[in-house]
């Protein structure tokens, strides 16, 4: 049973990419609104992500907050030289949260988060011009993460928590640029792992000392998922290919990430937050697939660099029961020059978001609205082996996503 | 408030279905900005041989000529005001097998295949389902496989009549306008506006193929009187080139004429290494007491002042442990058969051995098993382009070269310097993408990203076939300012047919 919960929460984590990288920064509707700067904030169990620390200054004995997102994102591909076009059909992406956070005595609080921090999810045309490096690309992670909160005072408090990681990978690209059967079909490989595990943990901090003003800190730790019983299968080869299916092992890092914020309380029913994000991306050396048997083995370069997001987020209380959000994000690409393939095409974005809570008695509706405006970039794949050749893959992205997302909240 | 809730489902819906990304310049496939240049792409016809016809890997088949370099350039003027561009294609070539039949005799064989079983480059063992049939012309790609210079010109080489004599082509057989029509007549009535001009390639590489059987025809111009492995008179050669050439530009048609590259440099005489003979200590000393009488003869030819030091030290055989050289017959060697010493040498690196040769190295005569070709029994001529025939062969080229680059020059033609992209291929072509192109021979399935020759080691695969087109468009878009798009052979098929079994 609980094997099949996880697999259920496993398949719903599908996220079409979006944003720097594979991260997936969609881990509460509320804080959404506000350009997901939650660092310094909080409101509901949200906070149990962003910062455990400050769910110990949520009022009441118990928060929950459930909620999911429904991403819409499209890729563009061009390149002038050989006019080759395409565009990505991805599936809608379901990346959803749930936390619980509850109150022990004054000083030791609990929480139990689960959330899916990464995932990609792509689909390019059949036939394009990369399928050499990607067809389609499929990642997903579900994070479960037990915290303690120790409120030191009523200005300060400090948590730690563990995570457990669950994931899957499914990746299709074609052998190479001109293979094919003997009916003229592309001949592909696909790679399948399934029931990756890795763990990791979060360190987080929060200060309050005034009314108007509070800031935190939270570091969450690299995780690396170790998939040691993928399966290879070739399809649509020439009839003289001996071997069509193989064993893998490969290992894709969820690089840790140090967030920072503060909070503040200009006038009456106004709160301005801002964030930053730091994403140890640099982790992400290279895509080594070691296959076990027949296949010859396989490593992609990627020497992707550390990242750095800003948000700036706003909050207004127009009414007791109703406050209005806005904000506005900059993410950046860690790709750097000639690394950049289609398989994470992910440029430099600004993100736009709005949103707005309702709420009734003890419970509480979300809504945020996010609009990410990939910029357009020009650049290459050196990296790719075609023989004795490193044929170049280059031409220009840009990519959009639209993003609604909704959270439900029960405070008792 | 909670009135309002229901535009949410509706917000989401519009917003899931509008608004893709732009791209800041869009790049429109079905609308190429291309521009002809000073050129008229209107008519535009290919002249020359078996590489204008796309003949690869030992034959012509559909898919090859289909892939010819006119073809695919034809393709790209269409998006510069070109017209139709016409084939003989072997519309019967479905399964493009290659070959051709006649009356039920196979007169041209099928392709060449790997056969993944047995490890080995044979004719695919299938018969060719096109028959010679004659399907009149004229077409815009007149290439002829085996064409020399003078049979442009020559009458009668499109008449099937003059087939059994040996006199006619089956391929232009095919393709005439007429029995008596000249290949060049059939080019000249078709009012070329546009023309490439790569000929003469024949009138050296059947030469060096036949491993330099032939005869050297310099100051001889009456190819009545040549041999099909003899080297054409370049005299002979810029005198009906510069005619051909004189006549399509009076005409008023603009072009591109391609040099011959160096033939020496293809797979056809590069893969067998000069020493592919492998012998330990024991077999190596007894093969030296075995020639110790003919090295013995020589020094004795030596004292007497019949041969030089040079020729002595050449013509001395000696076998070491590890890789030997190969035991030749030489003709430029001095005939010493009167002292009973046959004119045989070992091979030196700048002999070149022919491709086919594979099968003939280290085999043992059926009759006498002691005699084994290559070691103890000397390889015929026709196995080996040795030195002296290889510079005779490079010397012609050159005059031929010359030729051709005086004549673009004067006649203000694009110049396609195939001899020069040759050379680039031996230590490895790198394209524009960093990709890499060898003139190497298939060695497995892992070479075919880089490989450019087909099977049969003198005609390029697919992808080499794509990136001379890659060469031709360069040169017409440089000569006369057009802007032809380029291909990317990265994504072509070699075409280099592998079967699990033949």
């Amino acid at each position: 049973m609980k094997k099949n919960l996880i697999t259920a929460f496993v398949l719903l984590a599908s996220v079409p990419l979006f944003a720097g990288g594979y991260r997936v920064a969609l881990q509460g509707a509320r804080m959404l609104g506000m350009a997901h700067a939650g660092t310094a904030l909080y409101g509901n169990a949200e906070t149990l992500f962003f910062n455990p620390a400050a769910s110990s200054f949520l009022d009441g004995e118990m928060h929950m907050s459930f909620g999911m997102s429904l991403v819409k994102s499209t890729v563009k591909y061009q390149n002038a030289t050989y006019l080759w076009t395409a565009k990505t059909q991805n599936p809608l992406g379901t990346p959803f949260y749930a936390y619980v956070s509850f109150k022990q005595d004054d000083h030791f609080y609990w929480g139990f988060a689960l959330y899916t921090p990464f995932g990609s999810s792509l689909k390019w045309e059949d036939g394009w011009k990369g399928a050499h490096l990607v067809n389609s690309i499929s990642l997903k992670a579900v994070y479960f993460q037990p915290s303690l909160t120790y409120k030191i005072n009523d200005y300060m408090a400090v948590s730690a928590g563990f995570i457990a990681a669950w994931g899957s990978v499914n990746y299709n690209k074609d052998l190479n640029r001109f293979l094919t059967d003997e009916s003229g079909n592309k001949t592909d490989i696909s790679l399948n792992a399934t029931g990756i595990t890795g763990s990791g943990y979060v360190l987080s901090a929060f200060i309050r000392p005034a009314s108007w003003i509070s800031m935190g800190i939270n570091y969450r730790s690299k995780i690396l998922f170790n998939a040691r019983y993928g399966k290879a299968e070739i399809h649509d080869a020439p009839a003289y290919f001996t071997t069509t299916r193989d064993a893998f092992s490969a290992t894709l890092p969820m690089p840790a990430e140090l967030s920072g914020g503060i909070a503040v309380k200009p006038v009456k029913n106004l709160t301005l937050a801002a964030d930053v994000n730091y994403t140890y991306w640099s982790v992400y050396k290279s895509l080594d697939i070691d296959f076990k048997t027949a296949l010859p083995d396989n490593s992609m370069p990627k020497n992707w660099q550390n990242t750095l997001t800003y948000r700036f987020g706003a909050e207004y209380q127009a009414a007791d029961n109703l406050a209005l959000r806005a904000g506005y994000f900059i993410d950046q690409s860690p790709i750097p020059s000639t690394y950049f393939s289609p398989e994470t095409p992910s440029t430099d974005s600004k993100g736009y978001t709005a949103g707005f809570t309702y709420t009734y008695k003890n419970y509480s509706f979300d809504f945020a609205f996010l609009y990410v405006d990939g910029s357009e970039r020009n650049d290459s794949y050196d990296y790719y082996k075609e023989g004795l050749s490193a044929p170049r893959f280059d031409g220009d992205y840009v990519f959009n996503a639209f993003i609604p997302s909704f959270g439900f909240n029960i405070k008792l | 408030m909670k009135k309002y809730w229901f535009i949410v489902p509706f917000l989401t819906a519009w917003i899931f279905s509008a608004c893709e990304p732009e791209f800041s310049n869009p790049v429109d496939p079905d609308n190429p900005e291309v521009t002809s240049g000073d050129a008229d792409f209107t008519t535009y016809v290919a002249i020359g041989n078996s590489l204008t016809a796309g003949y690869s890997n030992g034959t012509l088949y559909l898919s090859g000529q289909q892939n010819s370099f006119p073809v695919l350039l034809a393709e790209r003027m269409k998006e510069a005001g070109g017209g139709e561009f016409t084939v003989p294609y072997m519309e019967n070539d479905k399964e493009n097998i290659g070959g051709l039949k006649l009356n039920g005799q196979i007169i041209v064989p099928p392709r060449l295949v790997v056969d993944a079983g047995e490890k080995a480059v044979e004719r695919l063992h299938k018969e060719p389902t096109e028959e010679l049939t004659v399907k009149p012309g004229p077409y815009n790609n007149m290439g002829v496989p085996a064409a020399k210079i003078y049979h442009y010109v020559y009458s009668g080489y499109g008449n099937m009549a003059n087939l059994p004599l040996g006199k006619a082509n089956p391929f232009f057989v095919r393709m005439a306008s007429s029995p008596e029509a000249t290949i060049f007549e059939d080019v000249m009535a078709q009012h070329p506006t546009f023309f490439t001009m790569w000929v003469g390639n024949n009138d050296v590489l059947w030469y060096a193929t036949s491993g330099g059987t032939g005869t050297d025809q310099t100051g001889n111009p009456d190819p009545s009187t040549y041999g099909p492995n003899d080297l054409t008179d370049p005299t002979l050669f810029a005198y009906l080139y510069n005619q051909m050439v004189d006549a399509l530009v009076q005409s008023g048609a603009k072009g591109i004429l391609a040099t011959i590259p160096d033939v020496a440099s293809i797979p056809y005489f590069t893969t067998i290494p000069y020493n592919p003979v492998p012998l330990d200590e024991e077999t190596a000393t007894m093969l030296n007491q075995a020639f110790a009488n003919y090295n013995n003869g020589l020094q004795l030819a030596y004292a007497n002042g019949l041969i030089t030091e040079d020729e002595l030290n050449k013509r001395t055989v000696h076998y070491t442990a590890g890789q030997n050289p190969l035991l030749i017959t030489d003709e430029y060697l001095t005939d010493l058969t009167s002292l009973g010493l046959p004119s045989v040498r070992q091979t030196t690196p700048d002999d070149l051995i022919v491709l086919p040769a594979a099968g003939v190295i280290g085999k043992a005569d059926p009759v006498n098993p002691q005699l084994i070709a290559g070691v103890t029994a000397p390889l015929a001529d026709r196995w080996v382009l040795t030195d002296n025939e290889v510079a005779t062969v490079r010397n012609i080229t050159a005059q031929y070269n010359a030729t051709i680059k005086g004549l673009a020059q004067n006649y203000e033609l694009g110049l396609v310097d195939m001899a020069a992209a040759m050379d680039q291929l031996v230590s490895g072509l790198r394209l524009e993408d960093n990709s890499i192109y060898t003139a190497d021979y298939f060695s497995g399935f892992n070479t075919l990203p880089n490989l450019f020759f087909s099977l049969d080691g003198v005609h390029p695969n697919r992808k080499g076939y794509v990136i001379l087109a890659n060469k031709v468009i360069d040169a017409i878009n440089n000569t006369y300012h057009s802007t032809l798009r380029k291909y990317n052979p990265g994504y072509f098929d070699a075409d280099i047919m592998i079967v699990p079994s033949n």
